[in-house]
This record gives C-alpha cells, sequence and structure tokens, in this order.
C-alpha cells in the first residue's frame, strides 16, 4: 500500500480521523526542514527545535486556513520563518548580543574543521544580520519566493524587501569575504 | 554608466524587466561583469550550506501535546456557547433596570434624541415584562416554612457562578498547556 499523500494527511487531520496520527505523519515528514530554517535564522540549535516545534503546533491550530492545492512544505516553512521573526523580534533587547553570543559559545570559523568552516562562516554571518534582513534572506535563497510574495508573506511593502535583501547581501559579502 | 546594486541584484532573482540591457551590458563592461560573478558567488555560498540534522523526533511531543488537547475541543465548545448566552441573558434582563437607573441622568441632557429612544424603548420592555408578570402557571403545592422564591434564586445564581467558574477552568487549562 502506497504511502498517504500530504494532502491525505491533512484531510485526515481535518476530519479528526487519528487525528493526531495523521499529523505526526505531517510532522516526521516536515522536521528535518522546518528546523533547518529555523536554525538559519536563529543560529541556536535549543532555540529553533523548540520554535520547530511551535511552528507544527501553530500550523495544526490553522490548518483549516490551508489551501489544499497547494504544497504543504514551503506553506510549514514560511510559517516558522514568520515565528522566528517574531520571537527575534520579541527579544529585540538581548539581540545585539547574538554576535557576541555566538563568539563566547565558541562556534566561530576558526574552531572547526576547513569543510565546515565555511558553513559555519555563513551561518555566523547569517546570524549577524537584524532579524527582518534574517528572514528576508531565508524566504528568497532558501524558499526561493519572489519579491512580491515575501513583501505579503512579512506584510512589508516591496520596496523593504528589496532594500533588507540587498544590505543584507552586503554585510554578507563583508564578513564572508573579510580577510581572517 | 554601469549598472547598480539593485539591477545586478534583481538580475541574479529574475526579477527585472529588461534581462537582455543588462547581459548586453555586461558582455561588454570588464568591471561589471566582475561585480555580478561576485555576487553570483555570494548567492552560490550562501545556499551551499548544507542541511543539519534534529537531534529529537519532533512528532512525539507535537503528538502528546495534541492528544492532551482533543478531549477538550468539544467540551470547550460547549461551554463557551452557554457562557455567552447567559451572559446575553443577563444583559436582557438587566437592560431595563439599568435604563431606569440611568434615564433620570439621561434626562437632564439638552440634546436627548438618543434618550428618548432609550426610554421609548425602557417603556416598551417594561410594558412587555408587565405582561409577562400577568401570565400565572397553574399554582404548585406550598413547601411550609420555605421561601420557594428565594430558594430558586439563590439555586440560579450558585448553579451559574458554578458554570462559570468551570468553564474559565476549563478556558485557562487548554491556555496553560
Amino acid at each position: 500500500m502506497s504511502a498517504p499523500t500530504d494532502r491525505d494527511l491533512i484531510l485526515r487531520t481535518r476530519r479528526g480521523d487519528a487525528k493526531s496520527d495523521a499529523f505526526g505523519e505531517l510532522v516526521t515528514r516536515y522536521q528535518a526542514s522546518v528546523f533547518n530554517v529555523c536554525y538559519r535564522i536563529l543560529h541556536e540549535r535549543a532555540e529553533a527545535e523548540d520554535l520547530a516545534q511551535e511552528s507544527f503546533m501553530r500550523a495544526y491550530e490553522r490548518l483549516h486556513t490551508f489551501d489544499l492545492e497547494r504544497e504543504f512544505g514551503p506553506w510549514i516553512r514560511r510559517v516558522a520563518a514568520n515565528l522566528c521573526l517574531n520571537y527575534l523580534e520579541s527579544r529585540k533587547v538581548t539581540a545585539q548580543f547574538d554576535e557576541e553570543r555566538d563568539v563566547d559559545k565558541g562556534q566561530r570559523p576558526e574552531a572547526v574543521t576547513e569543510v565546515r568552516e565555511r558553513s559555519e562562516q555563513i551561518r555566523w554571518a547569517l546570524a549577524s544580520l537584524p532579524p527582518q534582513y534574517r528572514v528576508v534572506v531565508e524566504l528568497r535563497h532558501y524558499q526561493e519566493m519572489s519579491y512580491d510574495e515575501i513583501a505579503a508573506e512579512l506584510n512589508i511593502p516591496l520596496s523593504d524587501v528589496k532594500s533588507h535583501l540587498f544590505r543584507a547581501r552586503k554585510i554578507l559579502s563583508e564578513k564572508i569575504h573579510a580577510p581572517d | 554608466m554601469h549598472l547598480t546594486e539593485e539591477e545586478l541584484n534583481e538580475y541574479l532573482d529574475n526579477e527585472i524587466q529588461d534581462r537582455q540591457r543588462v547581459e548586453l551590458h555586461v558582455s561588454a563592461c570588464d568591471e561589471c561583469a566582475a561585480r555580478l560573478s561576485k555576487l553570483q558567488g555570494l548567492f552560490s555560498e550562501i545556499e551551499s550550506l548544507p542541511e543539519l540534522a534534529l537531534t529529537r523526533n519532533l512528532a512525539v511531543p507535537v503528538t502528546r501535546d495534541l492528544n492532551q488537547r482533543v478531549p477538550l475541543t468539544h467540551s470547550l465548545g460547549l461551554v463557551v456557547t452557554l457562557q455567552a448566552t447567559l451572559a446575553l441573558l443577563a444583559i436582557i434582563l438587566a437592560a431595563p433596570f439599568v435604563i431606569e437607573f440611568v434615564s433620570p441622568y439621561l434626562t437632564n441632557l439638552t440634546t436627548s434624541s438618543f434618550t428618548d429612544v432609550l426610554i421609548q424603548i425602557q417603556s416598551q420592555w417594561m410594558d412587555w415584562l408587565g405582561m409577562l408578570s400577568n401570565f400565572r402557571l397553574p399554582p404548585s403545592p406550598q413547601i411550609p416554612a420555605i421561601d420557594l422564591s428565594s430558594l430558586v434564586i439563590t439555586l440560579t445564581l450558585v448553579a451559574v457562578s458554578v458554570l462559570w467558574l468551570v468553564g474559565n477552568g476549563l478556558l485557562l487549562r487548554n491556555q496553560i498547556k
């Protein structure tokens, strides 16, 4: 017997037919990608796992608004990105210390092997961006959303999407290509 | 004149209308070609990040939380509806008394068009209540030494309060989870 499609699982969840099992299967399918969205934005594993879990709870509550003609994966990843942005903005006061926090944790690129060094350097650079910039980069580069889609998703003007994205790339370029 | 940063970004994001103009310029301008290549390299680096593995299975806590929430859904819906109905009933019953209490202050106002309407509604409502008060059920046997009307009022108040507390308790319990 073939595995149920995402659509089947969503319909079963909505009907309340073996509710949590159907939704649990959806969680199993998408937890890795949702976690990676959170980790790229937060750059902190425990927080990313907690926010990924919370993303699924939010998605469950809003499942009745989900358009069955669309794919579940991009939708749940957008929910996660938005949740991470709200989370970062809610702790704005401490966000400015993120960079120092990462330094303290010894996650600087110098400390890891050469293969991982580059990835860590990029992650570190991403984590140093302001929250809005991080989310715009996530939605553009990893979720492949258009400028218009990002503007609609974050409820910000198109001009802000462009300026956030271009400035973010400038900062990333400076941090990634900076001499050691 | 060189291409702007915005044009280069929009070109690589497939968001620019006139792609041909950019391509034509880049083919003839080494500086812009180098800038475009550098930006493209940055795109590749950003998108080359490997996916990390989770250290725990999120399906377990999510499923557990959902299982705890499920049994409350129907009962909560009933409680909320019942509470809303009771509140509406209380408002309807209290309205004429509130209006009666407030009307002396309202009639002192010079611009009293809204007040007039309220007083009219009040008088009609009182008439209707008067009609209801004339309605009599067949007499029921009296229990000696017990004031039945005050007992009924007390029991009703207690029942409503208990229902209210239980309902809010359930709502809070759901929120805490």
